[in-house]
């Protein structure tokens, strides 16, 4: 690669007509009608082969724990941390924390076990994903650029820190478009109890047209898809609604005939024609009836209350996350193409995330086991229909936590170091790259560690994209999910 | 294309590149005359003309001329140490035929020798040394040029009757060369849909067509104009596409995305200004240093809400620590967006490029870059008070600029006192300082004193007293100050900087004696020397109060703190020992702070009573010193001290302030977020914009791009960063830079035509797009600069020509023809078609149902349900349509930057988080979706139904109605044939609501 394609200033010029398809405000005249409807990316004009080479995946599920999930007690086992357990922790230079000065040395609340054949480690809290475990690989030197939750969660969720830029997911609509006219590409199942820091900015498709940015879903809501339908009590019943589209149409098409040139209007008439036929489609993604009841268990959708000593209880914590995870699988059959999962919701009292300052065990024990139920779940489940292999699950976090406490039972953030992991198309399972040191505080090579830069460039690569391909000039400045940087990380590739 | 070719690398297949190991261990006897200096002769070259492509940043592979150690790993052969013939690098840079640098000048003879005589000497590299890019691009380049007077092109004799304003003759040229016609003039009612839409952004009434298209004047079109503009929407719809480049919002976006209340008044203030027609030099400066510029002028200084309104890192700023690195990297990004907001608004220039490295095409070096940060390190985003009325701001600066000026003469007059006193005085001081020594042996107790509440400003009376039970004799009485470390204070911590002790029978203090008065000038602290005075006859009382009237700083914050309060008979005991003690306000955290510690007989410091009293005894002769000196001077100080007073008492009797969020340098500090007061902070030139890495401290500067126009910016004192912000616009809105003047007339023109004459408004740069008519552009800058920089001068100009008059339909075989050859319409052979933006729609489904609610200003309506918390909860579902005060025009709403509006962001409204010079038109099921069943779309559908049914009895003519009032012409047979039918099963509302989302409803012809 040459630097000249790292930098994306010094890009050549590849959406050139979809730009004068977008932004032109006049007349468009020989431009294909398909061109201004959603369910074209870039793909179209080079499918089958990808945009850029042959794709190993088509999809995406991107599991997002919002606060800040523990690396340390999750999936990064430390046997120093459990020797050294209460006794101070130093490690020989000035540590800057986000609210306090380092505690003691911490070990995880809950026992470590080895699982499946790779005999990945992983703690009790997550015991669950021991089953797809070979289906995994594990990158456990992440580290952010930020230690704030809101710049930090856009790093992940964006590729920058700061707001105004589109969304992986977005991205990757702009590139490949939908498979399902009917339903939207990029469609986001946020926690049912809020919105994580920043908002919808986290699924937005910043300076990217707005219908590639994530519609969202929320199935535990009376109307889980905005505006999909007119409001109860309103005038409107089902009769007039058709009615109305019949008249709406012939009096456009009346308007069309002096204007024939135009191709945003006919663009309009059509886009009515698939708003009804999302009307029917998106319903039945949302109706899980028909799935047999080993489904239902399975994503534990029906498990009951489980009392715990803090406001979050481990049922409900599983029923929120096993409905989302089963309402993705069924977008993803239908060809949904990403898929964004938030665990976590604002950062107010009491916890509702994973930004455990206070108490490990308390926060992390039920939403780290409801995760860890829905995320396996999913995976045997796409694995059992056969549609593991062209889906890729990225589990991720805004940043880690310090293997040492905050007070007596939480921890800080840790920016330094912390885990993603991936699953499912392309990806090699069984595997763990790029290790921490001993404490899990920063990468063990500290010159070498993983960006999200990186797991970004990972994904689009397994979907055919070359992440310093994939542009779009925005105030002057050819913009990329991966600004100047990113390596597709080979190591964790099938 | 420039691009293209910079893009292949130098990785030519054979290409040689050498291990400059060997030399680094160990350099080759020099074999050329005079040795060549690496730092001084070698590296400028390699900057100058190889790191912009081969630094190890930007080159992943083979070819690293930053570094050594670049060229230690590489495998490949370019430099043999003492070979130059042998040295592949001279080979490709050498004359006559040099294959690199790529792009740009080459070396010279004399350069290429330096390279020669260097490898000759066996090409030593400093060890550790790492170049960097200094190649800056060049301002040959059309944007940079200065403006040209250009003549009006000469029309043909078969187009003089179509040319009205000199754009058209300037259009016409280029038609007639791309051998296209312009089209014919569009039919009225189109015309006055256009211009209201364009100049209002409301639909004209059914009513206000029907006169318009009968309206007989042969200047029916230019009224028309006149009046659109002179009516106060025009500014609302105007300040709507300004606060789009402004990237405006009424929060502050990421985490905690909290309400930010007083936004609103800059909102309102870019409405005025449009209103107003404020020249566009004035309009420019004010919203960069109008604080400065115009202190007194009430809208300069809320105009600067400009450069505030962009995001504001909550977390980042208030509650990360000082000091940080998170701290630094927050700030770099805060005054980034405000340096790439003024230059992409006002000179459409992308300086944000050079932010981690030299701008790889427009001429903006790093260094520029981040001297234009420095302009703005002075100040930050946050509510500054204004008074609204332009008479009360012209008082409040008059007397403020006198305050000052009485300080500053007290100040001198004190200055000369003090300078002036006797040997005795001295002696005197010295002596105190002697006695006051704290005991050797003695140890600081615990407990600490009496610790006020703390305030966010010295400007604050506190008080704290003792009981002796009774009336007693007094004769002296003694205060000692407090010793804590805290923020390395030490000792005198939280001792008042003003304050006056007393003496009353009655705990109020309604009637006392004054025993020693000190608010009228600041008190030097004393450290740990007690404070007393003598008294010559003992006086009775009960109570003894010290009074402080202006604080002690302590981080951020002020305070009163006391060790010891001491009450002396004429027998020298201590009365107040053990004394009840009570206060305005208290800390109590005991041991070190609580009331009762003032009574205690512990502090750090001289005990010893007989001691004290001596020492209360020589400051009883300091004062009388002081007193006795120049009698007549003194009598000035009192004069100048009674002026003052005045002057305070005039300004607290002004109306009270309001509060705009703008850049400011005042504040009360919350948190970690702490005002500069006007002293910038310092900012550095980073290597690859990264806060651990600065190179040098930056210079307060513009950019180098004009030699007729220096970016160097003249400072009387470079420290005001009032003076920085002033000075760089003055230099930005010069009328001999070229850029402002394009870049606004673009500018409009984008807004009236769908697309600019330059279609990247925000970016005149080699990445943006050139002009399609460079010279109606510069004709237009030069014109809109010469004559009164008015807008409205400037909208006439543009709409009243036959250009913008054309129809937007293609027009016979010749309209066909040119279809074929120019759909983009770059050439205006017709006129855009365009879809209403978000604002414009729902502005006329109000307008339309009757609804709209015409009231300007003031703080913006919330369409949603409100929750506050740590990250506040905006819930869009909440939202009542039927609620009257969301009827107001969109401008005026209260826009969320972390949660959108769905229902205005699935039509292309704009991000508020990103500065956005043009929107997108995006059309989508989810868009139709919205408009079909969003529960605003309906009530509005209801609501204009129910209008429609009073205000007409049949079926029919409500029909009729509608038509006419949401399309604003008659409605066709075979249109009621569809709609009649519709509204007699399933009722009028579904007329209403079909309407709203006909194409013929949204875009406009």
């Amino acid at each position: 690669m040459t630097r000249s394609a790292r930098c994306p200033g010094r890009q050549l010029r590849l959406m050139t007509r979809r730009e004068m398809l977008w932004e032109l405000g006049g007349g468009l005249g020989g431009v294909a009608l398909a061109a201004m409807l959603a369910e074209e990316g870039l793909l179209a004009a080079t499918a089958p082969r990808g945009l850029h080479h042959r794709p190993k995946a088509k999809r995406v599920v991107q599991l997002f724990m919002s606060g800040g999930a523990s690396q340390c007690d999750l999936f990064d086992y430390k046997p120093r941390l459990i020797r050294d357990h209460g006794k101070p922790w130093d490690v020989g230079q000035k540590v800057e924390l986000f609210q306090s000065t380092p505690g003691h040395t911490m070990a995880a609340p809950w026992p470590w076990r080895q699982h499946g054949q790779c005999g990945k480690w992983l703690n009790e809290c997550v015991a669950p994903l021991g089953q797809v475990v070979d289906h995994i690989a594990f990158i456990h030197n992440m580290v952010s650029k930020s230690n704030v939750h809101g710049p930090a969660t856009f790093l992940q969720a964006t590729g920058f820190v700061l707001p105004g830029f589109p969304a992986m997911g977005a991205w990757i609509s702009y590139a490949l478009g939908s498979e399902n006219q009917n339903l939207p590409t990029f469609v986001v199942l946020p926690d049912p109890r809020g919105f994580a820091p920043n908002g919808p900015k986290n699924w937005g498709a910043g300076f990217l047209p707005a219908r590639h940015q994530g519609t969202m879903i929320r199935p535990h809501f009376d109307e889980p898809i905005a505006d999909l339908f007119p409001p109860q009590g309103s005038f409107a019943t089902r009769g007039g609604d058709q009615a109305a589209l019949q008249a709406l149409e012939k009096l456009n098409r009346m308007h069309l005939e002096s204007r024939q040139e135009d191709s945003r209007l006919e663009a309009r008439i059509r886009s009515y024609e698939l708003a009804a036929k999302m009307q029917l489609a998106a319903p039945e993604v949302l109706d899980i009836s028909d799935e047999p009841q080993h489904v239902l268990d399975l994503y534990g959708v029906e498990a009951p209350n489980t009392p715990w000593d803090g406001p979050m209880n481990e049922g409900q914590e599983t029923r929120y996350f096993g409905l989302n995870c089963l309402i993705a699988r069924r977008l993803l059959e239908r060809g949904v193409r990403f898929v964004q999962i938030w665990s976590g919701a604002d950062n107010g009292f009491p916890r509702r995330n994973w930004d455990s300052h206070e108490d490990i065990r308390r926060d992390h024990w039920p939403l780290a086991r409801a995760m860890a139920r829905g995320a396996a779940a999913l995976i045997l489940d796409l694995h059992r229909r056969g549609l593991l292999e062209e889906t890729i699950i990225l589990w991720t976090t805004e940043f880690g936590r310090m293997p040492c406490s905050q007070g007596s039972k939480g921890r800080d953030h840790n920016p330094s170091v912390f885990t993603n992991w991936l699953a499912g198309g392309g990806i090699r399972g069984g595997v763990t790259y790029g290790p921490s040191d001993e404490w899990s505080f920063k990468p063990a090579d500290p010159q070498r560690p993983t960006w999200g830069y990186d797991v970004h460039a990972t994904v689009l690569h397994l979907l055919g994209i070359d992440h310093t391909r994939l542009t779009f000039r925005h105030n002057g400045i050819d913009r990329r999910l991966t600004d100047v940087h990113g390596h597709v990380i080979h190591e964790i590739l099938a | 294309m420039r691009t293209q070719s910079r893009i292949v690398p130098w990785a030519l297949p054979g290409f040689g590149w050498l291990v400059l190991t060997s030399m680094l261990v160990q350099p080759l006897k020099a074999q050329s005359s005079s040795p060549v200096d690496f730092t001084r002769d070698v590296a400028p070259i390699l900057e100058r003309y190889c790191v912009r492509c081969h630094s190890q940043q930007g080159a992943k592979e083979e070819v690293i001329l930053d570094r050594a150690s670049g060229l230690l790993e590489s495998e490949l052969e370019l430099v043999v140490p003492g070979k130059p013939h042998e040295s592949y690098l001279l080979d490709v840079v050498s004359p006559p035929e040099p294959s690199m640098p790529k792009d740009g000048p080459k070396l010279n003879a004399q350069q290429v020798e330096v390279l020669r005589r260097w490898i000759a000497q066996g090409a030593p590299w400093p060890k550790g040394m790492i170049l960097e890019d200094r190649y800056v691009p060049d301002a040959d380049w059309w944007a940079y040029r200065p403006l040209q007077s250009v003549k009006v092109p000469s029309v043909p004799e078969e187009y003089r009757h179509w040319v009205r304003t000199p754009v058209d003759a300037f259009v016409l040229r280029k038609l007639l060369q791309e051998g296209l016609r312009p089209s014919p003039e569009a039919d009225r009612r189109t015309l006055i849909r256009r211009l209201y839409f364009d100049l209002l952004g409301l639909p004209p009434s059914y009513e206000e067509v029907q006169q318009f298209v009968h309206d007989p004047r042969p200047d029916a079109y230019e009224r028309l104009v006149d009046r659109l503009l002179a009516s106060p929407h025009y500014g609302e719809r105007w300040a709507r596409h300004w606060l789009d480049v402004a990237h405006y919002a009424d929060t502050h976006g990421f985490d905690k995305d909290k309400v930010r209340r007083h936004a609103w008044p800059y909102r309102d203030y870019v409405i005025r200004a449009f209103n107003q027609d404020k020249p566009y030099g004035r309009f420019v400066m004010e919203q960069i240093a109008g604080d400065v510029l115009w202190p007194w002028d009430p809208d300069a200084v809320v105009a600067v809400g400009f450069l505030a309104a962009g995001p504001f890192d909550w977390v980042g700023q208030i509650e990360v620590r000082n000091g940080t690195m998170e701290k630094r990297r927050v700030r770099n990004l805060d005054r980034d967006d405000m340096v790439v907001t003024v230059f992409n608004t006002f000179l459409s220039t992308t300086v944000q490029c050079a932010r981690c490295h030299n701008h790889k095409f427009d001429p903006v070096s790093q260094d520029e870059y981040y001297g234009l940060q420095a302009v703005f390190a002075g100040v930050d985003r946050a509510v500054r008070p204004y008074d609204p009325d332009p008479q009360v701001a012209l008082t409040r600066w008059q007397l403020t600029q006198k305050r000052s000026r009485l300080a500053k003469q007290i100040e001198n007059l004190q200055t000369q006192l003090a300078q002036q006193l006797p040997p005795e005085y001295h002696r005197i001081q010295k002596q105190i300082s002697q006695l006051a020594q704290v005991p050797s042996g003695q140890s600081k107790p615990p407990e600490y004193g009496y610790h006020s509440r703390i305030e966010p400003t010295a400007e604050c009376t506190k008080w704290v007293q003792v009981d002796l039970g009774r009336s007693e004799p007094i004769a002296a009485v003694v205060w000692v100050p407090c010793h804590d470390e805290f923020n390395g204070i030490g000792a005198g911590f939280g001792f008042p900087v003003r304050y006056r002790v007393q003496v009353s029978d009655d705990p109020q203090f309604r009637s006392a004696t004054v025993l020693l008065d000190c608010t009228t000038e600041d008190q030097p602290n004393p450290g740990l020397v007690p404070q007393g005075v003598k008294l010559l006859r003992p006086i009775r009382a009960r109570f003894v109060r010290v009074t402080a009237t202006r604080l002690a700083h302590r981080r951020n914050d002020y305070i009163f703190a006391l060790a010891e309060l001491m009450v002396f008979d004429p027998k020298g005991k201590n009365l107040a020992l053990g004394a009840p003690v009570i206060a305005l306000d208290s800390i109590e955290a005991p041991p070190r702070w609580r009331r009762s510690n003032l009574t205690d007989g512990l502090y750090w410091g001289v005990r010893d009573s007989a001691r004290l009293l001596q020492l209360v005894q020589l400051q009883h002769r300091l004062r009388e010193l002081k007193a006795r000196q120049h009698p007549k001077l003194r009598a000035r100080l009192e004069q100048l001290r009674g002026e003052l007073r005045e002057v305070e008492q005039q300004l607290a009797s002004l109306p009270s302030q309001q509060w705009v969020f703008a850049a400011a340098t005042h504040f009360r500090p919350i948190g970690n977020f702490v005002p500069t007061h006007g002293r910038p902070r310092k900012v550095f030139v980073l290597r690859r914009g990264d806060v651990r890495q600065p190179l040098r401290e930056a210079v307060p500067q513009s950019l180098q791009c004009f030699p007729w126009l220096p970016g160097k910016l003249e400072l009387k004192d470079p420290q005001d960063e009032g003076q920085r912000r002033a000075a760089l616009a003055r230099w930005i809105a010069h009328p001999q830079n070229p850029l402002v003047w394009r870049s606004i007339v673009n500018r409009v023109w984008h807004y009236h035509f769908g697309r600019g004459l330059v279609d990247t408004p925000n970016d005149f740069g080699r990445m943006g797009s050139p002009p399609t008519h460079p010279e109606l552009l510069d004709y237009l800058a030069v014109w809109f600069r010469d004559h009164g920089q008015s807008l409205k001068a400037l909208h006439r100009m543009i709409v009243l020509s036959a250009t913008y008059r054309q129809t937007s339909g293609v027009v016979g075989p010749e309209g066909k023809r040119a279809f074929g050859q120019d759909a983009q319409n770059r050439w205006l052979w017709r006129a855009n078609r365009r879809r209403l933006e978000a604002e414009a729609l729902r502005d006329a489904v109000l307008a339309v149902s009757g609804s709209l609610d015409r009231r300007m200003g003031g703080p913006g309506f919330r369409n949603f349900g409100f929750k506050d918390d740590h990250s506040p909860h905006y819930k869009y579902h909440e939202y009542d349509p039927h609620d009257l005060r969301t009827h107001r025009r969109s401008v005026y709403r209260f826009v969320v930057r972390s949660v959108p509006d769905p229902f205005m962001e699935v039509l292309d409204c704009a991000d508020p988080s990103a500065v956005v010079a043009r929107r997108n038109e995006t059309l989508t099921p989810l868009q139709a979706l919205s408009l079909l069943n969003n529960r605003f779309m309906l009530v509005m559908a209801q609501r204009w139904a129910e209008q429609l049914r009073k205000e007409h009895s049949t079926l029919e003519a409500q029909v009729q109605a509608a038509f006419r009032q949401g399309l604003q012409r008659e409605p066709r047979a075979e249109e009621l044939r569809v709609l009649v039918p519709l509204a007699r099963e399933y009722g009028l509302e579904y007329v209403c609501r079909v309407i709203f989302n006909l194409n013929e409803f949204l875009f406009v012809d």
